[in-house]
């Protein structure tokens, strides 16, 4: 009986044991609290404030066919507007008169629009007018809508369609769609390739849809279109290949598209953050890219793309850690060289985000595991150092962070020798100043040059985020608290899904099938099946 | 279905899952702890002996579970014998799972403080690693089961590259002479080779998770033939590399074979450092498995939900672990360990799966 009071733990033991259980609980209380204070944002309502844009035939103003009566209501609600103009003239068949409304600028095509007013002055008859959209007599334009209430037409006009007002007709024509400037199509600025299509998305949804299509013949290319937005509405379409997909995918992306709630999309980025499965985890979970080839290839491996009007940004469903990695150069390569960059990225990710973290342990806590000589030549450059390693890294891995900051905010002209101002003569000055060691400085430059060869610039971010995480970790317990990071992190992405597909797939749970497309690019001829984990409605890729 | 609302798991994750439950501590200990038993260099031969016995005894458990589809021993020990006996008999597991997840943290931390962080208090290793665990965990099974599945194969490329490299200090004299003093020794080491499968009584939840139950014969075999064949292959090496006076005296053998020698040209001269880390995620895994049984269990014997069953435990496991004095403690709480694996397994397994075929039987008889 002494003896089993003699193993009975002391106080401080028992104190210890309340702190391990207070810990968890109020991390978990935490993270729920926090979870659903960012929820309740997402998702408010359960009504769908997205609604799938449609002819509408909302209520409001409709046309009195008093023509001075409408002309005045379209006056008095946009005349407020310098860059609408009210183009006022008369049609010399008829007699009547008419007005031309457009907003300046949003139609480009001069001969066009001299060939409309010619049109409209001297050749419009009553029959052609009174049944506009007809085959036989109607007028000649490519795109031609009635507009039958007063708001919608006012809409219509300010959002770029020529917007047409005749004396007598109940109705409002809109006629032209909106052709405003657009730059032209340039090579992906964020994915470049050295062989591949070089054509990147625009910011104007319907070339990059034009894009998709272009990609090639398929009757099975869909293409569905969403208003989103409560204040300001832009165009959203998902594009997926119907006879792929599958369907209890296509339905979830639909439900979390028509969920969004937002006043205005600025960029894709906003519904990327307001459809993804877990709005804590710094991986993400959506993939985006500009460049085209790259979403028609991930639709025909049964995945969803969506594309926002406005942002040259398109983004793709589900996504998978492996995908983060995967450049569409190691397609088409052949497979050997491709499997080897593709290995050496994988090595590279993991250099980037453990590097410094093994360098704090190695050198602060255990440089008995590494070769001695290699450890005497660290250890005496590091001599005159008068920081902690810790302090050391931070201090270069700072500086690589502000100096690459900086790097994307300065004009064309000033980055390179930024570049040199920067890396070369601080690094060096660094060093001969005995701030830190020489050896640190090739470690923080191989890390840095590690995480450049991420294909995914988002993917670059969380790793560089996760980094100084896992500095901290070594700094407080070495080997064990990097090893112990790393396994956090294997918990996290572990837990982690992205539309229902768990984000290591194919590693875990393990498919076999798809393990040729992980670190390896197996040959095309093997690649006769479409990935396991997507659950396609056909999955061969072969006849 | 495209999202998967079930918890269940592939069968590949299930051996994975028993692989890893298994593998653990007796990597670094098995060899001295067999050969102290045995004076002999036949720990191999003890230890084929031990694998072969423990195979009908996992198969036994795996025939007792499919009886019961869908559900744990939990639940349906209750449908055997009753509800009070039952739940005496599965709070017997659980203190089991809940001492040998002690049990593995204290010999990690044991080894940390030894090898990587001298001088550092032994909550500072333990409260983390609790925590990283407590995280894992709260994920349910499938995240345990995919956690493994990153880690294992890391582990064995490790595992067997270390051996592989080792073979320079291999000497097949040291293995010598087989049966020297005939039978004896072995029935010595029996015991304790049989010790180091302690932990496969997971076999008795991880059924009941499975997608396939059919397959889990299969799959529970192939998941107990891993370690085995590890087990095996680290008795072989180690001795063949040290002898046995050396292994004797040594507490951590294995780590000691890799500390003896040095690979020149290689970035890391000696395989300790990859060592040391595939065995602290291993060992991780361990821990995992029994601290997920243990809340597992109480959650289903006491339909409580299993999140506030998990943080009450952290405290538990913590104490479980801090609660021996030295290092004779834990190897003392260890052997113990062992006796109990043989004894929950003749004192639950057995009985129940008696009991159920009588009673079966009885059912027939009486139609």
């Amino acid at each position: 009986m002494s003896t089993m009071i003699e193993y009975i733990p002391d106080w401080s033991t028992w104190g210890m044991a309340g702190i391990a259980l207070l810990v968890p609980i109020l991390g978990h209380l935490l993270y729920q609290k926090v979870y659903h204070f960012i929820g309740t944002g997402t998702h408010l309502h359960d009504a769908a404030p997205t609604t799938p844009s449609e002819p509408s035939s909302e209520a409001g103003n409709t046309f009195s066919g008093n023509y001075d009566k409408d002309l005045c209501y379209i006056q008095d609600k946009l005349g407020a507007n310098s860059d609408v103009c009210f183009r006022e003239f008369t049609l010399h068949q008829l007699g009547v008169r008419g007005t031309l409304l457009y907003v300046d600028g949003m139609q480009n095509d001069r001969l066009l629009q001299l060939k409309i007013m010619t049109f409209l002055m001297y050749e419009a008859t009553a029959e052609k007018l009174a049944s506009p959209s007809t085959d036989e007599a109607g007028l000649p334009f490519l795109q031609l809508q009635e507009a039958s209430n007063l708001d919608g037409f006012n809409h219509a006009i300010l959002f770029g369609h020529f917007g047409l007002l005749i004396e007598g007709m109940p109705i409002g024509l809109l006629i032209e769609q909106p052709d405003a400037r657009n730059r032209p199509i340039l090579e992906p600025l964020s994915e470049a390739l050295l062989r591949g299509p070089r054509v990147g998305f625009t910011e104007i949804l319907s070339e990059n849809t034009s894009m998709l299509r272009r990609q090639g013949m398929s009757d099975q290319l869909e293409i569905t279109s969403y208003r989103v937005g409560t204040r300001m509405q832009r165009d959203l379409v998902l594009a997926y290949m119907k006879d792929l997909v599958n369907p209890d995918l296509l339905k979830e992306v639909q439900t979390r598209i028509e969920r969004m709630d937002m006043d205005f999309f600025a960029e894709s980025g906003y519904v990327e953050q307001l459809i993804e499965d877990n709005y804590l985890s710094p991986f993400q979970q959506v993939q985006n890219t500009e460049r085209p080839d790259r979403v028609i290839n991930a639709l025909m491996e049964g995945r969803v793309a969506i594309l926002l009007d406005g942002t040259p940004f398109a983004l793709i469903v589900p996504a998978t850690f492996s995908m983060l990695l995967q450049s569409p150069e190691d397609y088409y390569e052949r497979w050997l060289p491709s499997s080897l960059l593709r290995i050496m990225r994988f090595g590279a990710a993991f250099l980037a985000l453990m590097a410094p973290a093994l360098y704090i342990s190695f050198i602060s806590f255990h440089p008995g595991l590494i070769p001695t000589e290699l450890a005497i030549s660290i250890i005496e450059t590091r001599q005159g150092v008068p920081f902690p390693s810790l302090i050391e890294v931070l201090i270069l891995e700072v500086a690589i962070e502000i100096l690459r900051e900086a790097g994307i905010r300065l004009p064309k002209p000033i980055g390179p020798a930024m570049g040199i101002v920067g890396g070369l003569i601080i690094g060096d000055a660094a060093v001969q100043a005995g701030i830190v060691s020489p050896f640190l400085v090739i470690v923080v430059a191989v890390t840095a040059i590690s995480s450049f060869s991420i294909p995914t610039y988002s993917a670059g971010i969380t790793l560089r985020m996760l980094r100084f995480i896992g500095m901290v970790f070594a700094a407080v317990l070495g080997i064990f608290g990097t090893i112990l990071f790393f396994l956090l992190l294997c918990s996290h992405l572990s837990k982690l899904k992205s539309f229902g597909v768990p984000y290591l797939t194919p590693i875990t749970p393990f498919r076999m099938r798809d393990w040729k497309d992980l670190f390896f690019r197996a040959p095309l001829s093997l690649m006769k099946r479409r990935p396991a984990m997507m659950k396609t409605q056909q999955n061969k890729r072969k006849s | 279905m495209f999202t998967r609302t079930d918890d269940k798991i592939t069968t590949s994750q299930a051996v994975v899952f028993l692989t890893n439950t298994v593998l653990g501590a007796g990597i670094l200990t098995m060899p001295r702890s067999i050969t102290k038993a045995m004076q002999t260099p036949d720990a191999w031969i003890a230890i084929l002996l031990g694998g072969l016995l423990i195979m009908p005894v996992i198969l036994i458990m795996v025939k007792l579970c499919q009886q019961f589809p869908g559900q744990t021993i939990f639940q349906f020990s209750g449908r055997i014998i009753g509800h009070i006996p039952a739940k005496l008999v599965c709070l017997l597991l659980i203190f089991y799972f809940l001492v040998i997840g002690g049990f593995e943290i204290r010999v990690l931390a044991e080894v940390t403080l030894f090898f990587l962080l001298e001088s550092t208090p032994m909550w500072a290793i333990v409260l983390p690693f609790i925590w990283a665990g407590t995280y894992l965990v709260s994920g349910g099974i499938n995240a345990i089961a995919r956690v493994y599945q990153v880690v294992f194969p890391i582990t064995i490329f490790v595992l067997l590259l270390s051996y592989g490299v080792s073979l320079r200090l291999f000497d097949i004299n040291h293995l010598r002479p087989v049966l020297g003093e005939g039978f004896l020794p072995i029935f010595a080491g029996l015991k304790s080779s049989i010790l180091i499968y302690a932990g496969c009584e997971v076999v008795l939840t991880i059924v009941a998770f499975m997608q396939h139950p059919g397959q889990a014969v299969k799959a529970m075999l192939g998941g107990i033939a891993i370690p085995f064949g590890l087990y095996l292959l680290t008795a072989i090496v180690v001795i063949g590399g040290l002898s046995i006076d050396t292994v004797i005296t040594s507490t951590w053998p294995t780590l000691d074979l890799i500390r003896s020698f040095e690979v020149t040209g290689f970035f890391v001269e000696r395989l300790e450092f990859p060592l040391m880390v595939i065995w602290l995620m291993q060992m991780f895994c361990n821990f995992c498995s029994f601290f997920y049984q243990a809340s597992l269990g109480i959650s289903q014997l006491f339909k409580l939900s299993i999140q506030p069953v998990i943080f009450a435990l952290v405290p538990v496991i913590f104490l479980s672990a801090m609660a021996a004095k030295s290092i004779q403690d834990i190897f003392a709480v260890g052997d113990a360990i062992g006796m109990m694996s043989i004894g929950l397994f003749l004192l639950v397994t057995v009985p129940l799966l008696l009991i159920w075929l009588l009673r079966k039987k009885g059912d027939q008889i009486h139609g």
